[in-house]
């Protein structure tokens, strides 16, 4: 596998989903919303894991599946974003990583495809095509390169959550990952189909349109 | 910046604790086991733990104890980051020195530190001090920048508190989960910790 770490963001609450579980433990299926992330990763020799949130039930979970994965805590989960538990989790790595949030579901296609489209040298950034409710928008040229994200509906496409980063750092104080991924525009983006879970309607969807991976 | 790596030594350097292992000898295995769960549990405090099988055991010459030591199982991940990094690797343990010396001189060729004992020639007779482990990273700062300490147990607690970072590591058994909470990060598996390790080097 060309790509040697990930980091996988899953220490929010999850509020808007109204459960009293982390997300990535929300069952689909035969299993829990992680093990299918766990799935698409098992060729990468590292995999690290932000927890937070009920970071016992994540541990005991995840550890059954995969033992060699590395969990870096975020004690202060509910005072921080998620932008500061990807620096946790990715700040001591010196080398290049896939950066996913632990709430997406992603199938094996769609990701090889990302994983395809990656230069090892060069930052890429997955858009998917724009259908959340609080869309970050990313706007691409014709040479698939992101040149703005906003808030506005500037572009079929949204920022899906998944990133390559090869050339610059997560800071520790910032607030969301596309702001950190902002004064590096303009980055390589490819297209990819994926899934986010945010909401009950979320979880509804995502039950409909891709049962295949589960 | 100048680190320091700070390794537990039971079930985290070796894959056995060493205590039960010893108390085979004398037909206490049961009672050394009890004893040693209930205090990497964390409901005995291991300082009185550990002198009450320190007295169990007191009867077996210190070279037998350190013959079977000697056989202990090293995780070898660890043994060779040891081994690269030996000048800057120290092990914390709370074990007795006149049982661990050879098995940390021979085989992991890095500075200690550990519980101190009372003997006469080859008589175990009482202990001087059980090593606080805060004290000792205390002392290892004197010469360090920045401190990772890698453990398992309730009296490395004091030790992820006076450190910068703390790696809790499950390798034998879950690492408690008082550590857990003083924890940056959390491994079962050496080859990961090593890794980990790595990017402070």
């Amino acid at each position: 596998m060309k790509i040697k770490n990930a980091v996988i963001c899953a220490a929010g609450l999850g509020s808007r989903l109204g459960l009293d579980t982390p997300k990535c433990l929300v069952k689909l299926g035969k299993h829990r919303l992680i093990y299918y992330l766990l799935d698409i990763l098992k060729d990468v020799e590292n995999v690290r894991i932000v927890v937070g949130f009920k970071e016992e039930e994540v541990i005991a979970y995840v550890k059954n599946i995969r033992e060699d994965v590395v969990f870096v805590r975020n004690p202060d989960y509910s005072t921080t974003s998620n932008s500061y538990s990807l620096y946790l989790g990715s700040h001591d790595l010196d080398e290049p990583f896939i950066s996913i949030d632990g709430d997406m579901i992603i199938d094996h296609d769609n990701f090889k495809n990302f994983v395809d489209a990656i230069d090892v040298n060069e930052d890429l950034i997955a858009v998917t095509k724009a259908k959340t409710e609080d869309a970050v928008f990313a706007k691409v040229n014709e040479t698939n390169f992101i040149t703005e994200f906003s808030r506005k509906p500037i572009s079929k496409y949204e920022w899906s959550g998944v990133a390559y980063f090869a050339n610059f750092k997560v800071s520790k104080n910032g607030k969301y990952v596309y702001q950190e991924i902002e004064p590096n525009l303009p980055v390589k983006a490819v297209e990819m189909e994926c899934w986010e879970i945010d909401t009950p309607g979320d979880l509804d969807l995502v039950m409909n349109e891709v049962s295949h991976i589960f | 910046m100048k680190t320091a790596f700070c390794f537990d030594l039971d079930g985290t350097v070796t894959k056995q604790e060493i205590l039960p292992l010893i108390s085979k000898e004398v037909e206490l295995h049961e009672e050394i086991s009890l004893l040693t769960q209930l205090t990497l549990d964390g409901l005995i405090a291991f300082q009185t733990s550990f002198k009450l099988r320190v007295k169990l055991l007191s009867t077996i010459p210190i070279s037998k104890v350190a013959e079977v030591v000697d056989k202990v199982i090293l995780d070898e991940n660890i043994v060779k980051f040891i081994h690269e990094n030996k000048e800057n690797c120290f092990i914390v343990t709370g074990n007795l020195d006149v049982w661990v010396k050879n098995i940390i001189e021979t085989k992991l060729q890095c500075k200690f530190y550990s519980s101190v004992a009372e003997f006469q020639g080859d008589q175990l007779t009482g202990i001087t001090k059980v090593l606080d482990k805060a004290h000792a990273i205390k002392e290892i700062r004197k010469d360090y920048d920045r401190i990772i300490a890698i453990g398992d147990s309730m009296n490395d607690c004091s030790m992820f508190q006076k450190a910068d970072i703390g790696i809790a590591y499950g390798g034998t058994h879950n690492p408690v989960n008082s550590l857990v909470k003083l924890s940056n990060f959390v491994t079962f598996d050496a080859q990961s910790l090593t890794r980990t390790l790595q990017n402070y080097k």
